[in-house]
Order: structure tokens, then C-alpha cells, then sequence
């Protein structure tokens, strides 16, 4: 009896070990699929880049509409704007802001224009660190550049119909504004369909592209500041 | 020189004169200040446009009433990047909840905390004005250490014609609100007289 008890104890013990490997081993593999559900790691970074750098490359212009959503998380409160947006490489960038409030603002290599209900500003992008920073993101996220980027750590995660990267600032200073930026990119055409950016505090902002028309005739004038 | 002496003269006692020197202390009229005083501003976004010392930026600015009775004023871009967040307590305290390094300046908040406190009306929430009458204006007034809130109406107490922050001497800071008045103005214009500063807010109609 005493015999058939310690087996029975032993049995429970590796068993306990068992739950307990298995259930670690879930905690470890919880926040890829927990964080982007659907999504899967992307094994051979090395070799997505370089895809991802060739792809990329032959999309010369993207003229779409877009929903931008900010979340303030911590005070339960949503704001949706929409708008236009241009891109035509290289360097080049119009987003216009159109409900429900009206603003302007044309990247165009290292100068911008911002426009709103009151001013026009012209920005040499070169002379504001900062400025130059954010304005290389946007770009690189929509050109395909983002990977290149020294500003960044990138995780890359896959589905069927989607790549999903997720950046990471390596500078303080953008760390202080955003602590990822995740961009989805369409598997077919590798154009943009989302970029979040996530900031310390919690809140994010996310915009959508909608009706995408890619590689289009878009005049520089579209561009001029 | 005469006419030099005579010219520092001038400047000096026109330097001298106090912005509030035609307000006639009256008795405290109780029922105009409970009809008209902005004691209460609904959460609202706006549009936003800052002019401060030949600087121009923009964004949108939500004004945020908290279930615990807090407010809380958040700025960001148009992209949606947080400028700063700031809670105004029930109790009347202040607190920086995130601030970025380019607005985490001792004197830029302690400036934005009071043009705040006073586009949301907190300095009028204790009540006991004291009353004053400057030509076809009324001032109603509380006092905050050494500066003076004011809600000012017409005669007949039949609008709100501005709000200031001022020191005894000085009108340092004037709110108005053309078109639609509190409880949701659509605009709020605030300008400070001290230096050369001004915030533009148009309230947008969410879709």
C-alpha cells in the first residue's frame, strides 16, 4: 500500500512538473499571439528585409483616403479624423486633413509646409532634429524604408495577408513620444495599410488607408511648398 | 531736455495708471452672478492655434469633465502626438499627469494652469464675489493670492462680456467668447496683456 501511495505521489509530482513546463511555456508564447492576434514571427528577418527593400521599391507613388483615430486611453475618449494622403517617390508627402478639422501638411525631402485654419508655416526640417525625425518616419513607413532606419529596433510578424512591424525607438528622444510604432503593409503590393503609433502614456494614434490607388501619374505640384 | 523730463514724466505716470481704476465697489448682487457666471464648461474638442512670441503652432485641445469631478486639459497635434495632459482636482489642486520637454517649463505651465483655470471658470466655483461697476460693465471678482479673477456682464446682467485674470493694477489676461457662451462656447479667444501671447480655440462638432 505504502508503495503503491509513493508511486501514486510520484506520478502527481511529474505531473505537477509537467502543468507547470507546459504552463510556462504558454506564459513565454502568450504575448506574440496575446499582443497581435493571427500573427505569427517571421523566422528569417535577414531575408524578409531584403524582400521587403526590393518589393517596396517599385511602389513609386500611393494616393489614398484615410480614417485617423486617437485614443486618450486613460480618459475613455476618441477622436476620428479623415482626410487625403499622397505619397510619389522619393520623399515626397501630402497629408490633408479635411474633417473635422482642416490642416495641411506637405513633406517634400528636407522641407515641409503646415498649414491650419489660421497660418501657414514653412519648415526647414533640417534645422529641427526633432522635426527631421518624425518627418523620416512617416516617409520610411510608407516608402518602405522603415527596416534601413537606425531611429528603430523591428520586430516583423506575418499572416496570410499581412506583414506587421513593430518598431521600437533606440533615441530618447523619440522615446519620448512614441514607445512602438506598428505598421501593417499589404503582403500583395508591401503598401501601407496602418501605422500605430503608440505613445509612453498609453494613448495611440492609428491611421488607416483606405481606396489605395498605387503607382498613379501624381504631379509635383501636389507637392509644392 | 525740459522737453525730454517732460516726455519720462508722462511715460512714468501713464505706466503708473491702473487698468482698473474706473471700478466702482457696489453691493454684491447674488441672483445676476448665479445666472450668468461660467461656472461649468461641458467636454468639448478644439481646434487650436497658439501664437506665442512671434511663434505659431496648432493642434486639438480637449477639455474633459472626469466622473470624479476632476477636469483634465489634453493638447496634441492634428497627428495626434500628446502635447501635454493636465488635472485641475475637484479640491483645487493641479497636477501634471504628462508633459513633453518642450512645453516642461516652470513658467509655461504655471502660465497654461492659469489661462486653463480660467477658460473652465474654477476660480468663480467658490463664489462670494465682490462687485464692481466700471460704465456699462459689471465686474463680479474673487480673489486668488495676489491676482483677481473676473466675470464681467453687461448692465442688465443679460451676457457675459469677457472674463480676466488681473493684479491690482494690471488686466494680465482676457477671455472672450464670441458666438455661443457657456456652458459650450464655440470659441474661446484668450489673450494675455503682459506679453505677447494668444490661444485660438473653435470647438469641433465630432462625427
Amino acid at each position: 500500500m505504502k508503495k503503491l501511495m509513493r508511486n501514486y505521489l510520484v506520478r502527481c509530482q511529474s505531473r505537477k512538473g509537467w502543468l507547470m513546463a507546459c504552463g510556462f511555456l504558454i506564459t513565454l508564447s502568450i504575448p506574440v499571439f496575446a499582443q497581435y492576434p493571427g500573427y505569427n514571427a517571421v523566422i528569417d528577418l535577414p531575408l524578409f528585409k531584403k524582400k521587403f527593400k526590393t518589393e517596396s521599391a517599385s511602389l513609386l507613388s500611393i494616393h489614398s483616403t484615410f480614417t485617423q483615430e486617437k485614443i486618450l486611453s486613460a480618459l475613455t475618449e476618441k477622436i476620428t479624423s479623415t482626410g487625403e494622403f499622397w505619397f510619389k517617390r522619393s520623399n515626397k508627402v501630402r497629408i490633408e486633413y479635411r474633417k473635422p478639422f482642416v490642416y495641411l501638411m506637405v513633406m517634400n525631402g528636407d522641407k515641409m509646409l503646415v498649414r491650419d485654419d489660421q497660418k501657414e508655416n514653412r519648415i526647414n526640417v533640417k534645422s529641427n532634429k526633432l522635426f527631421q525625425q518624425v518627418n523620416r518616419i512617416m516617409i520610411d513607413c510608407v516608402q518602405g524604408t522603415i527596416l534601413e532606419s537606425k531611429d528603430f529596433t523591428t520586430k516583423v510578424f506575418e499572416n496570410d495577408k499581412n506583414y506587421l512591424l513593430e518598431m521600437t525607438p533606440s533615441s530618447k528622444a523619440l522615446r519620448e513620444f512614441f514607445q512602438t510604432i506598428v505598421l501593417t503593409v499589404e503582403k500583395k503590393d508591401y503598401a501601407a495599410n496602418s501605422i500605430e503609433m503608440n505613445e509612453p502614456s498609453g494613448d495611440k494614434t492609428t491611421i488607416f488607408f483606405t481606396n489605395k490607388k498605387l503607382n498613379t501619374q501624381i504631379s509635383d505640384a501636389v507637392f509644392a511648398l | 531736455m525740459r522737453c525730454l523730463l517732460f516726455s519720462l514724466t508722462c511715460v512714468v505716470l501713464l505706466g503708473c495708471v491702473s487698468d482698473y481704476r474706473h471700478l466702482l465697489a457696489v453691493q454684491s448682487d447674488g441672483s445676476c452672478a448665479s445666472k450668468i457666471a461660467p461656472l461649468y464648461m461641458e467636454t468639448s474638442w478644439y481646434n487650436t492655434s497658439v501664437d506665442v512670441l512671434g511663434k505659431h503652432m496648432s493642434g486639438l485641445l480637449l477639455i474633459k469633465n472626469m466622473p470624479d469631478s476632476s477636469k483634465r486639459v489634453v493638447f496634441t497635434s492634428e497627428a495626434g502626438l500628446t502635447f501635454f495632459d493636465f488635472e485641475f482636482s475637484k479640491e483645487g489642486n493641479f497636477k501634471v499627469k504628462s508633459v513633453i520637454s518642450q512645453f516642461d517649463k516652470r513658467s509655461v505651465i504655471q502660465t497654461l494652469q492659469k489661462d486653463f483655470e480660467l477658460v473652465m471658470g474654477l476660480p468663480f466655483q467658490k463664489g462670494d464675489y465682490d462687485r464692481f461697476i466700471a460704465g456699462e460693465e459689471v465686474y463680479f471678482g474673487v480673489k486668488q493670492k495676489n491676482e483677481t479673477a473676473y466675470f464681467i456682464t453687461n448692465k442688465d446682467c443679460a451676457s457675459l462680456q469677457r472674463l480676466e485674470w488681473g493684479t491690482a493694477r494690471k488686466r494680465k489676461v482676457s477671455v472672450q467668447t464670441p458666438g455661443s457662451s457657456y456652458p459650450s462656447p464655440e470659441k474661446i479667444d484668450l489673450i494675455h496683456f503682459t506679453f505677447n501671447m494668444q490661444i485660438k480655440l473653435t470647438r469641433i462638432q465630432k462625427e
